[in-house]
C-alpha cells in the first residue's frame, strides 16, 4: 500500500512537472518586468541603426545624465512590422518609437498610437514652430498621434560640370527643364542612352513630387484624388519629355544598368544622369560618396509663377504607443528629443533637416553644402505632404504601378492615373 | 444474451474483482501520458489548431489586428473576384509552377542520373550539389541579385562567352520569373539527393534483363527506371508542385527595393500569391482579406493536389502490384 502510494505520487508529481513545464515554456514569452522602486525604465525602440543610432545613444546618455527620474534604454530595431505586431499586445514592448510622416493617419486610425495633445501642452512644446507641411501629416481626426523630429524636402540636383558642357543655364521653368532635358540626354552610335538629361531617384516620389510642382493634389478631404488635372499634366509632362524622347525600351535598359542608389555607380554620383529630384539627405552623401562631383541644387522648376518653391515634404517621426505603461515619462523624452539643440545635434549628424523652423537659421547646418535650398523650401506656401490616411500604403502602391507602367511606355498619364482612381475604392476607410 | 457473451463478461467481472484497482491506474496512467504528450498538444491546439480555425473566422471579417473584427460575410470573397492584383498574382504563381515543376523534376532526375555513377570523388559531388540547400533562402537571393546583375552580374559574364548578351533579369518582365526559377533550381539538391536514394533501390536484375532484351540506355530509362521510380515522382511532384504555389521568399528578396518597399518587380511581375497575401496581411493591415486569400490558396492547392493525385492512377506504379 505504501508503495503503491508512492508510486502513485511520483507518477503524479512527473505529471504536474510536465505540465508546469509546458505552462512556463508557453508563457515565456508574455511576462512583463516588474516595477522596482526608484527611476522609471522607458524604453526607447528606433529604426535608425549603424551611425545614426550611435548618435542617437549619446543623446540618450545625454538624457539619462540630466535627471535622476527615468532612466531611457535605446534598442535599434530596424523592423517595421516587428514594431507594429508588437504594438497589438496589452503589453508594450516599448513606450516611445520612431516611424514616417505618411503611416500616422492610417495607425492612429487603428489605435496603435497614443494622442500627443495633451503632453504637447503639459510639456510646453511648441507647435507653431514646426514645419507646417510635416505637421499636417500628424494629425488623425482633430488629435496630434506623432511629432517630427527631422524633415526633408525634395529639390533638383544639378552637374554642374556637365551642364556647362552643354551650355545648360540651371532651369527655373517646366518648359527650360524639358528643354534641359533635351540638351542634356545623350545616346551612342546604337542608340543606347549613355547620359540621361534628369534621373529618377524613386519614380513614386519623383512623379508625386511633380503633381505638386503642377499644382496638383493626391488627395483631399474625401479620400484619393490620383485623377486630378495638376497629377495627370506632371505625368503626361515626364512622359512626353523624359519617357519619349529617347523610348520606354531604351530608358528601362538604361534603368536596369543602374547602380545601387547613393552608392558611387549611382546614375547623378557617377556622372550618367545630368539632374536629379531627390531630398536634403543627399547633400550628406554626396560629400561622402563622390567628393569630387561639382553639384548645385536648385529649387523645382514652377509650372506657373504661383508654384514657384514648390515641393514635397515628407518626416521622422517620434510617437508614442497606446499601450505603453509609461506614457507620462514618454512624453518627457519626447519633448526632450524635441527640444532645440537635441534636435539639431540630432538632425546634423543625420543630414537631415530639423523639423522646428526656427532652427533652420543656425549656422551648425553651415557645412552641409547647398543645404539652405532644402531648407528653405520647408516654409513655402507651395510645400505640401502626401496625406497620412488610412489607405495611404495601398494608394501608393497602385501609385507606384501606374507610374511604372507610364515608365515602360505600356499606358499613359490618364489611363494609369484613371486605373489607380478605380482601384481606390477597395481602400481601407 | 449467448452463452459466449455471458461467459465473457463472467470472465470479465470476476477479473475486475481481482484486480479492483486496475481501471482507475489506467485512467491515471492516461492523464499521465497526457501530460508527457502536453507540449506537443499544447503546441497543436495553440499554434496550429487555433491559428487556422481563427484565420477561417477573419476570412469573413474586415480586420486590421489592432481592433477587434468586423463581421463583413462574404465580402472578402467578392472583392477577391474583382481585384486585378489578385488574379494576375495567382496567374504568377501558376506560370512559376508551370515553369519551374517539370525543370526541378528533369533536373533533379537527370542530375541523381550523374550522381550515381561509379566515379571517384562522388561523396564530394553530392555534397557539392547538396551545398545550396543548406544555405538561407535570404541569403542566397541577396547573392543571386548580384549575381543577375545586368552590369555586373556572373550571369551575364558567363552568357558573354558564348557570344549571348543576357538580358536584364530582374527589370524586364519577362525575364523575372525565369530568375526566380533559377534561384530556385539553385536549391534543386534537395530533390536530386531523393531521387539518387530512389535509383539505388532500383533492382539490378531489372537493368540486367531489359539489357539482355537487347534495350539500350534510354529504353532502360523508359521502361525500368521511370516506372520504378515513380512513386517517389509523385511524392516530388506533389511537394515541389505546393512549394511553388506558396513560393515567397524567392521573389520577395529578389524584387526587393531600397528602404524595403512594397515592391513586386517591374510590370509586378514577381508578384506571387504568397507575396499579396502578406503585403494585404502586414503592410495594409488587412488581415481579413489576406485570411480569405490564405484559405483560397489552401483550396486551390487541394485541388490541383488531388488532380495530381488521380493522374497518378496512369502513371504511377508500385512494386507490389
Amino acid at each position: 500500500m505504501k508503495n503503491s502510494f508512492f508510486t502513485t505520487s511520483r507518477s503524479r508529481r512527473l505529471g504536474v512537472i510536465a505540465i508546469a513545464t509546458t505552462a512556463a515554456l508557453a508563457l515565456a514569452g508574455c511576462s512583463g518586468g516588474g516595477d522596482a522602486d526608484g527611476p522609471t525604465t522607458l524604453k526607447f525602440s528606433y529604426l535608425w541603426s549603424g551611425p545614426e543610432a550611435e548618435v542617437l545613444e549619446t543623446i540618450i546618455d545625454d538624457f539619462n545624465d540630466s535627471q535622476d527620474e527615468i532612466v531611457v534604454k535605446g534598442v535599434s530595431s530596424p523592423d517595421q512590422q516587428k514594431q507594429l505586431t508588437s504594438m497589438s499586445s496589452s503589453n508594450g514592448s516599448f513606450d516611445i518609437s520612431d516611424n514616417f510622416g505618411e503611416n500616422v493617419g492610417s495607425w492612429a486610425a487603428k489605435g496603435v498610437l497614443a494622442p500627443l495633445d495633451e503632453y504637447i501642452e503639459s510639456e510646453n512644446i511648441d507647435i507653431d514652430d514646426f514645419a507646417p507641411a510635416a505637421l499636417e501629416q500628424m494629425t488623425h481626426d482633430g488629435q496630434t498621434y506623432a511629432l517630427p523630429i527631422a524633415v526633408h524636402s525634395f529639390q533638383l540636383l544639378y552637374n554642374k560640370t556637365l551642364l556647362d558642357e552643354a551650355g545648360v543655364e540651371p532651369p527655373t521653368t517646366m518648359d527650360e527643364l524639358a528643354d534641359a532635358v533635351e540638351k542634356l540626354t545623350v545616346t551612342d552610335d546604337s542608340g543606347k542612352i549613355s547620359q540621361i538629361g534628369i534621373g529618377d531617384a524613386n519614380t513614386t516620389t519623383t512623379l508625386t513630387t511633380l503633381g505638386f510642382a503642377f499644382g496638383g493634389s493626391w488627395s483631399d478631404e474625401n479620400g484619393p484624388t490620383p485623377t486630378d488635372a495638376g497629377n495627370i499634366e506632371a505625368v503626361d509632362w515626364w512622359q512626353k519629355n523624359v519617357v519619349d524622347l529617347v523610348g520606354a525600351d531604351n530608358l528601362a535598359d538604361f534603368k536596369a544598368g543602374e547602380g545601387q542608389y547613393l552608392s558611387a555607380e549611382d546614375s547623378f554620383f557617377s556622372g550618367k544622369a545630368a539632374m536629379i529630384i531627390d531630398g536634403e539627405w543627399r547633400a550628406a552623401s554626396a560629400s561622402e560618396v563622390a567628393p569630387d562631383l561639382d553639384w548645385g541644387v536648385t529649387s523645382i522648376p514652377a509650372a506657373t509663377p504661383e508654384l514657384e518653391n514648390s515641393t514635397q515634404v515628407t518626416s521622422s517621426t517620434l510617437f508614442i504607443p497606446t499601450n505603453s505603461k509609461h506614457k507620462d515619462e514618454a512624453a518627457q523624452f519626447l519633448a526632450y528629443l524635441l527640444s532645440p539643440e537635441v534636435m539639431e545635434k540630432f538632425s546634423l549628424t543625420l543630414g537631415n533637416l530639423p523639423a522646428r523652423t526656427s532652427l533652420l537659421d543656425s549656422d551648425a547646418y553651415g557645412d552641409l553644402p547647398n543645404f539652405e535650398v532644402w531648407g528653405d523650401a520647408l516654409t513655402s506656401p507651395n510645400a505640401q505632404s502626401l496625406s497620412s490616411a488610412p489607405y495611404g500604403a495601398e494608394y501608393q502602391t497602385d501609385l507606384g504601378n501606374a507610374f511604372d507602367d507610364v515608365v515602360r511606355g505600356k499606358s499613359n498619364a490618364e489611363k494609369a492615373l484613371d486605373y489607380v482612381k478605380s482601384r481606390s475604392k477597395s481602400y481601407t476607410s | 444474451m449467448s452463452m459466449l457473451t455471458r461467459r465473457r463478461s463472467e470472465a470479465r467481472q470476476t477479473a475486475r474483482d481481482l484486480a479492483p484497482k486496475r481501471p482507475r491506474t489506467r485512467r491515471r496512467s492516461f492523464w499521465i501520458g497526457v501530460a508527457f504528450a502536453s507540449p506537443f498538444i499544447v503546441g497543436f491546439l495553440g499554434l496550429f489548431a487555433y491559428p487556422i480555425l481563427a484565420s477561417g473566422y477573419y476570412s469573413f471579417t474586415d480586420f486590421n489586428l489592432f481592433q477587434s473584427p468586423d463581421w463583413v460575410g462574404l465580402d472578402n470573397y467578392e472583392q477577391m473576384a474583382n481585384d486585378d492584383v489578385f488574379w494576375k498574382s495567382l496567374a504568377n504563381t501558376l506560370v512559376l509552377a508551370v515553369m519551374g515543376v517539370p525543370l526541378t523534376i528533369a533536373i533533379a532526375l537527370g542530375g541523381a542520373h550523374l550522381l550515381n555513377t561509379p566515379i571517384k570523388g562522388q561523396p564530394l559531388y553530392r555534397a557539392v550539389i547538396y551545398l545550396p540547400s543548406i544555405i538561407p533562402i535570404v541569403v542566397g537571393g541577396y547573392l543571386w541579385r548580384w549575381l543577375l546583375n545586368t552590369q555586373y552580374g556572373f550571369v551575364n559574364y558567363f552568357l558573354s562567352w558564348f557570344g549571348i548578351s543576357g538580358p536584364s533579369w530582374l527589370q524586364e518582365p519577362d525575364w523575372t520569373k525565369p530568375a526566380i526559377v533559377l534561384v530556385v533550381l539553385w536549391t534543386v539538391g534537395g530533390t536530386m539527393i531523393i531521387y539518387l536514394a530512389a535509383l539505388k533501390d532500383v533492382p539490378h536484375e531489372l537493368y540486367e534483363a531489359a539489357s539482355i532484351d537487347g534495350a539500350g540506355p534510354w529504353r532502360r530509362f523508359l521502361n525500368v527506371t521511370w516506372p520504378t521510380v515513380s512513386p517517389v515522382t509523385l511524392f516530388q511532384v506533389i511537394v515541389c508542385l505546393i512549394a511553388y504555389l506558396q513560393i515567397f521568399t524567392e521573389p520577395y528578396v529578389l524584387a526587393q527595393e531600397r528602404l524595403n518597399n512594397i515592391s513586386s518587380g517591374p510590370d509586378q511581375s514577381m508578384l506571387t500569391y504568397a507575396m499579396y497575401l502578406y503585403q494585404n496581411a502586414f503592410v495594409y493591415l488587412k488581415m481579413g482579406y489576406a485570411s480569405a486569400m490564405a484559405w483560397v490558396l489552401f483550396i486551390v492547392t487541394l485541388i490541383v493536389t488531388l488532380v495530381v493525385l488521380a493522374s497518378s492512377k496512369r502513371w504511377v506504379h508500385y512494386g507490389s502490384k
